[in-house]
């Protein structure tokens, strides 16, 4: 329960944030994390599956993270899913393979491990005026609009043309591997 | 960032996924978004991006590591992998966490008397332990001398240890942690084919039309596969998914069928099932005259026994004995295996046994068998699965594309270096055992050995090597890359004595309940820290180079072993070049197995690929071995199961009755219990505890209950409860709600906990062939605490 209501609070709290504008506050005083380090928090470094903000509503997580996404009201903005539908869906989706809740803040043993996290400010394009390059691989992240566009859509990474749905089409994804250097030879 | 607290604030907010914000951001705005709290960004296009296979499970994933500056930051699902195609599990996707635990282990620690470890420098260390092995074998022979790896051992450790102890120190006193995993399955391929590992591959879960899963729950064990499977009858609905469990668990609920029985009675089900298929004439009579033949082994419970009981508590050493048989004796065998009998036994309805019979009858369709835990950890593990081969040799469903009985290894290399390399007692590389002088002497020959250099004595299975090391009858041992304090069944028997004669080194990452009795402590470099060589369960060998360096002074387990056999005056077993010794050591390995059908890849072609399925002749791997058109040594025009020697190059059909269960629930002790894993955690929980994301999800052990039973106990989700066996007790917190779902009489713990060790309670009984454990069944009380 502890853990719901914390999920519940968090939500409530980047809406509540969001509302209230200009303020490092939340109404009832609780201070609150910003959204790119919410966003970090949930996940190990960007491009790792990010962990579920919330506790168990449903069994089926299709029915709120669906094709639009859906706002609950009071609670949040349960957003699309960026896989595409191939992955399997409704009742056929296996959500909790890559996605976990967190049952505890607490931590086994401390951990120096400092994942890859890009600055979402710092797009790489070819020239000023090119599209930006996709800095990441699209599988499993097929659906662009999910978090390129809509409610979920981070500023940084929002679509300023979501009218135009055909995003391969100028926006390349890099698909090339740099291959890691050939074996690090021991020398002892 | 310079940026004031108000802009922050609003662009905070504007990101916080919040319904105000319209759309579109120029540029520049973009660049002003600014946040103290994220670490500084890392450019994408910086990092070096390395192939290796995933370090958890048997399924063999492929992963891309992406390296910065040194560390490893990030991973990604290798789309060239044939296995994933890009996909990972939670654990996968985690990987390089488990790098970087504070209490990485980065110095040799030695134990004082006080019971601190102090450091101790490497040169040392490894003084220490070659004089310890020293004076054991000068004081008391080679049976008193042995080694304990793993599954997790990569070629290269596997292959320096089994050359080391058996063609160095002359003992076979070898064994790997896969004997409490994947022994029954390596019994069962040795004992009708004569050569280990499945003829199969994963290409079968596209290609088949009914999936049986004989009790193993692929969705939280082998994500990836059950996400292969699941996939495959979403494009297909024809196809079927067909789960037999003792308990409900998420593989239950995405399966068309869900078959629950009494554990242990799945030796009658598949006798049952063997019955209705021959009452209904649907045996393939063709298949079995041309390639099987029918044996018979020792059936009589008082003599085989369970491995636990009386004398066998301290030695358990049965040895099967095969004779002849033929359908009409097996037409009489299974007259006791009727639906209504099987029914009575396993408590599943007659109208399952007969769906069953009717798909595995079915010649219409594919029907592809896979298994592990439950079948393998079992008081008859190797007779469940020449039962679940039974089924396919009868039916002509094997060899095929499709249709395969195929057994899924629990470790990232209980193929490629417990079987492979044959890091066990009896074992020698390349399906060669050690008790054939012809397989010792070609050993000897390659090695440049001595004939007769290589002990023919089998060496202890781990049950009986844990138990002569508490009578003191070994007196060193050296333990890799696992952990027995926590994972042996009836740990408490186990318990370390500190004996003033004996002598326990633990290669480690990090503190672990077994690096607490070591009386040495080395720091081990891991996964990617190293180069290496896995092999999974489909017999795909997998390299990587080393994509960053280990901490402190840590080395990989191959190193250590080789420089104790340096100072032991045996650096002759590895002449090797300093800075190609990997490639040296592996060509030398495969050397053994070229021309067998165990060929194996070379070191150069597998550097470029994402793994090959052996055989591999002329470049090209195999993915159906016995079967002409893909396997190169099969030159008749069907099926030809060529290594099968004894049997006339024939399957060998074995005839294997139901035994009940060594330990059953009664009055004192009315509950089974089963223990196993969960998707979050790898094994003993040393890696995944220490990654944040995992250990958060999955924080502690608990005992998972059907509801009405803990009404029945007057308590409730949370609530503690005392679990007691004959042997041990423990305390855990109930969880009724829980992803799996045992039947009433049953409840599930999983094992990965080090605060709460569940194999205190577990029954040491086996498998009478194999030695593989039963951590599946026995008997507990519960009680409110």
């Amino acid at each position: 329960m502890r853990c719901q209501h914390r999920a519940r609070l968090t939500l409530a709290l980047l809406v509540c944030t969001a509302a209230c504008g200009n303020s490092e506050r939340s109404a009832n005083g609780v201070a609150s994390k910003s959204a790119a380090h919410v966003r970090a928090e949930r996940r190990a470094y960007d491009g790792a599956p990010p962990v579920i903000p919330h506790d168990v509503f449903s069994a089926n997580c299709t029915a709120c993270h669906n094709e639009k996404g859906l706002l609950v009201p009071g609670v949040g903005f349960a957003p699309n899913m960026p896989h595409a539908k191939t992955v399997g869906v409704g009742k056929q989706a296996r959500c909790t393979q890559c996605h976990v809740y967190r049952k505890t803040e607490e931590t086994f043993r401390d951990s120096l491990f400092a994942g890859l996290h890009q600055d979402l400010r710092k797009g790489r394009r070819h020239h000023v005026f090119a599209p930006p390059v996709m800095p990441h691989a699209t599988l499993m992240r097929e659906n662009c609009q999910a978090c390129h566009t809509g409610p979920a859509a981070r500023e940084e990474i929002r679509c300023r043309h979501p009218e135009r749905t055909r995003c391969t089409q100028c926006h390349m994804e890099r698909t090339t591997t740099t291959e890691f250097p050939p074996a690090v030879r021991r020398t002892d | 960032m310079s940026d004031g607290a108000g802009r922050r604030t609003f662009l905070k907010t504007l990101a916080a996924g919040s319904v105000v914000a319209a759309f579109g951001c120029d540029s520049k705005r973009a660049e002003q978004l600014a946040d103290q709290a994220v670490p500084a960004g890392i450019d994408p296009s910086e990092l070096n991006w390395g192939k290796a296979p995933c370090r958890f499970c048997g399924t063999g994933c492929g992963v891309e590591v992406g390296v910065h500056k040194g560390r490893a930051v990030a991973v990604r699902g290798d789309e060239k992998s044939p296995v994933n195609k890009g996909l990972l599990c939670v654990k996968g996707y985690h990987l390089p966490g488990f790098l970087y635990g504070k209490d990485r282990l980065t110095h040799p620690l030695r134990r004082q008397p006080d019971g601190s470890y102090q450091k101790i420098s490497w040169d040392a260390a490894l003084d220490l332990i070659a004089e310890k092995y020293g004076a054991a074998l000068d004081d008391h022979g080679p049976d008193a001398v042995s080694i304990y790896g793993s599954g997790q051992w990569t070629v290269f450790d596997g292959y320096a240890a089994l050359k080391w102890i058996k063609g160095g120190m002359r003992s076979n006193n070898l064994e790997p942690n896969a004997r409490l995993c994947m022994a029954s399955a390596v019994m069962g391929f040795m004992t009708q084919f004569q050569s280990d590992e499945p003829m199969g591959c994963y290409d079968d879960i596209e290609l088949t039309d009914d999936i049986v899963l004989w009790g193993h729950n692929a969705a939280e064990m082998h994500p990836v596969l059950y996400s292969r499977m699941l996939e495959a009858k979403r494009k297909r609905p024809t196809m079927r998914i067909i789960d037999l469990g003792t308990r409900r668990t998420p593989t239950s609920d995405y399966a068309d069928v869900y078959i629950e029985f009494r554990p242990g009675s799945d030796l009658a089900i598949a006798n049952g099932i063997l019955y209705l298929m021959l009452k209904n004439g649907d045996f393939d009579k063709a298949f079995i005259d041309k390639h099987v033949v029918f044996m018979r082994g020792i059936e009589d419970v008082d003599e085989i026994g369970y491995g636990c009981f009386g004398d066998q508590a301290e030695r358990y050493t049965f040895k099967d004995k095969g004779r002849r048989s033929n359908i009409d004796e097996l037409r009489t065998f299974l007259a006791d295996y009727t639906p209504e009998k099987v029914s009575a036994i396993s408590g599943v309805p007659v109208a399952q046994i007969e769906l069953l019979a009717k798909i595995y009858g079915d010649s219409s369709r594919n029907t592809l068998s896979t298994w592990c835990m439950g079948v393998n950890q079992h008081y008859r593990g190797t007779w469940m699965n020449n039962l679940i081969t039974n089924l396919h040799l009868v039916t002509g469903k094997i060899c095929k594309p499709g249709s395969n009985p195929f057994s899924m290894t629990g470790q990232p290399s209980a193929c490629g270096t417990a079987r492979e390399v044959g890091t066990l007692c009896n074992r020698l590389p390349a399906d060669m055992l050690v008790t054939k002088p012809e397989h010792r002497a070609k050993c000897e020959k390659a090695w440049g050995l001595k004939p007769g250099t290589i002990p023919s004595k089998v060496g202890y299975h781990t049950m009986d090597l844990f138990r002569a090391w508490t009578r003191g009858d070994v007196k060193v041992m050296w333990v890799q890359v696992t952990n027995p304090w926590q994972t042996i069944p009836n740990l408490d028997r186990i318990g370390r004595n500190w004996k003033d004669d004996q002598f326990l080194v633990v290669s480690e990452i990090y503190p672990t309940v077994t690096s607490a009795v070591a009386d040495l402590i080395l720091p081990s470099a891991a996964w990617i820290e190293r180069e290496g060589v896995f092999g999974n369960s489909e017999r795909r060998t997998q390299q990587w180079n080393q994509l960053v360096a280990p901490p402190g002074e840590a080395k990989e387990d191959a190193w250590q072993i080789i420089e104790v056999a340096k100072r032991m005056n045996m650096g002759h077993l590895f002449p090797y070049t300093d800075d190609n010794w990997h490639e040296e050591m592996y060509e030398e390995y495969r050397s053994l197995g070229l021309g067998t059908g165990k060929d194996l890849a070379s070191y150069e072609q597998l550097r470029g690929a994402r793994g090959l399925r052996w055989p591999v002749v002329d470049g090209k791997e195999t993915r159906y071995r016995y079967t002409a058109g893909h396997d190169p040594y099969v030159k008749k025009d069907d099926v030809h199961f060529y290594k099968a020697k004894k049997y006339g190059e024939k399957a060998a059909f074995w005839l294997r009755p139901y035994h009940a269960p060594p330990e059953e629930p009664d009055k004192d002790f009315p509950f089974w219990l089963c223990t196993g894993r969960v998707l979050e955690h790898w094994h003993t929980g040393t890696m995944t505890r220490r990654i944040k994301e995992l250990h958060q999800a999955v924080p502690s052990a608990y005992v998972e209950m059907n509801p009405a039973d803990a009404t029945a106990l007057g308590c409730s989700e949370g609530d503690v409860v005392r679990l007691k066996s004959r042997r041990g007790e423990l305390d855990l917190s109930v969880v009724t709600r829980g992803r799996g779902r045992p039947p009433r009489g049953s409840v599930f713990v999983p094992f990965f906990d080090e605060g709460r060790l569940i194999n205190r309670l577990t029954l040491d009984s086996m498998c009478n062939i194999s030695k593989e454990p039963d951590y599946k069944k026995c008997a507990v009380s519960i009680e409110r605490v």
